[in-house]
């Protein structure tokens, strides 16, 4: 039943084409097609497969289909978004669920540091999810958020090694894997509108909303011309949802 | 002859590192070294040593009009912000885009952030 060769590859090489081909099957524009490369690619795919911009958000899968732009230059690494995160998900001490990176370049004029927010993608074509052997981790029907069901995780920790973004850990007192889940459980389930933290960023670091919604502010981020706009990891083909670019 | 330069030369080096040694020291430096404040965020660094030494100013450029003697003291005005930053307030004061970088740009460049803070923390220990 099971030949190695009938099964499909799950290498990171073997993604984007797959992902092509899957995108083009489905035949709808999800996010991530135009976070590929600069935001000029974005326009013209847009124009090329739908008549007006606004066709085109009709198209993104989610309703409301939930984003993050993270405006980069303005991270400060006051580490208020770590705190906060802690607190909302009680995430134990040697865990994250986002994280800040650091990145120095000291031949640089002026400025020589740069504060990089990273938290989960979120992405439309998760390769946790597909690792996953219980099907614990999923990708929410509704709001494409990737979620875990705790009592279906047995912790072999596949996802950990799938995810190309590190956005996991294992935690200890739940015996389960956690992540960022866009603080679905703890707050936007029960109708706050924003994670714990875009909310608590005081330079606006990190913008939360609807992509799916042009008069939203992340849509607007996203669909400029002025400021490029990209993801991390783009090669990886898993057509993330958190954005980046510098305001 | 020879000899001579070359320990003149080894003696210019080991001047040398003395003074730098000796630069690394607030209190023989003449000036307050590095203040790192932790209010309203954490980890914004002001250096001296970038301020006295690099860019040249002295000491009443700053004290006792914009910032008091005492270290991190403004820490505790409730004005102390990026708000009042933009208003010519405190750093803004030079910090507004024609006599220096202005305080809504290149914001990592002080703000070392929690990071930054850490790190300095254990160089100073």
């Amino acid at each position: 039943m099971f030949k190695i060769e009938n099964l499909k590859k799950e290498s990171l090489g073997k993604l984007p084409l797959l992902e092509r081909r899957e995108f083009l099957k489905m035949g709808f524009v999800v996010t991530g097609v135009f976070a590929g490369g600069s935001i000029l690619s974005l326009v013209s795919n847009a124009e090329k497969v739908f008549a007006s911009a606004g066709e085109f958000a009709e198209k993104y899968p989610y309703k409301p289909h939930y984003s993050m732009v993270i405006r980069q230059n303005l991270c400060i690494d006051c580490e208020r978004c770590l705190e906060a995160c802690r607190t909302t998900n009680e995430v134990p001490d040697y865990g994250y669920r986002t994280a800040i990176l650091e990145k120095h370049v000291p031949e640089a004029v002026g400025q020589k540091t740069e504060f990089i927010p990273v938290l989960c993608m979120q992405c439309n074509d998760p390769p946790c999810v597909r690792a996953c052997p219980t099907k614990a981790s999923y990708k929410d029907e509704v709001n494409g958020i990737i979620r875990i069901e705790k009592k279906k995780c047995i912790g072999c920790k596949v996802c950990m090694v799938a995810c190309p973004y590190n956005a996991r850990y294992f935690n200890n007192e739940t015996r389960a894997i956690d992540k960022c889940d866009f603080c679905f459980e703890t707050r936007l389930s029960k109708g706050e509108k924003l994670t714990a933290c875009s909310a608590v960023c005081p330079t606006g670091a990190r913008t939360f909303g609807d992509i799916s919604d042009p008069s939203s502010e992340v849509y607007r981020m996203v669909h400029q011309l002025q400021k490029r706009v990209w993801v991390i990891r783009a090669e990886a083909g898993t057509k993330p949802n958190v954005f980046y670019m510098k305001s | 002859m020879k000899k001579y330069f070359a320990f003149l030369l080894t003696a210019v080096f080991f001047h040398a590192s003395a003074a730098h040694v000796t630069l690394a020291a607030p209190e023989e430096t003449g000036h307050g070294g590095d203040i790192i404040y932790t209010k309203p965020v954490k980890g914004v660094l002001f250096s001296h040593a970038n301020h006295v030494e690099a860019v040249g100013l002295s000491c009443d450029s700053c004290h006792d009009t914009i910032f008091p003697m005492e270290a991190r003291a403004v820490q505790k005005n409730k004005d102390f912000t990026m708000a009042s930053l933009y208003k010519g307030k405190y750093c803004g004061a030079c910090h507004d885009g024609s006599m220096a970088f202005a305080s809504n740009t290149q914001c990592a460049r002080c703000h070392i952030g929690v990071k930054g803070f850490e790190r300095l923390q254990k160089k100073s220990k």
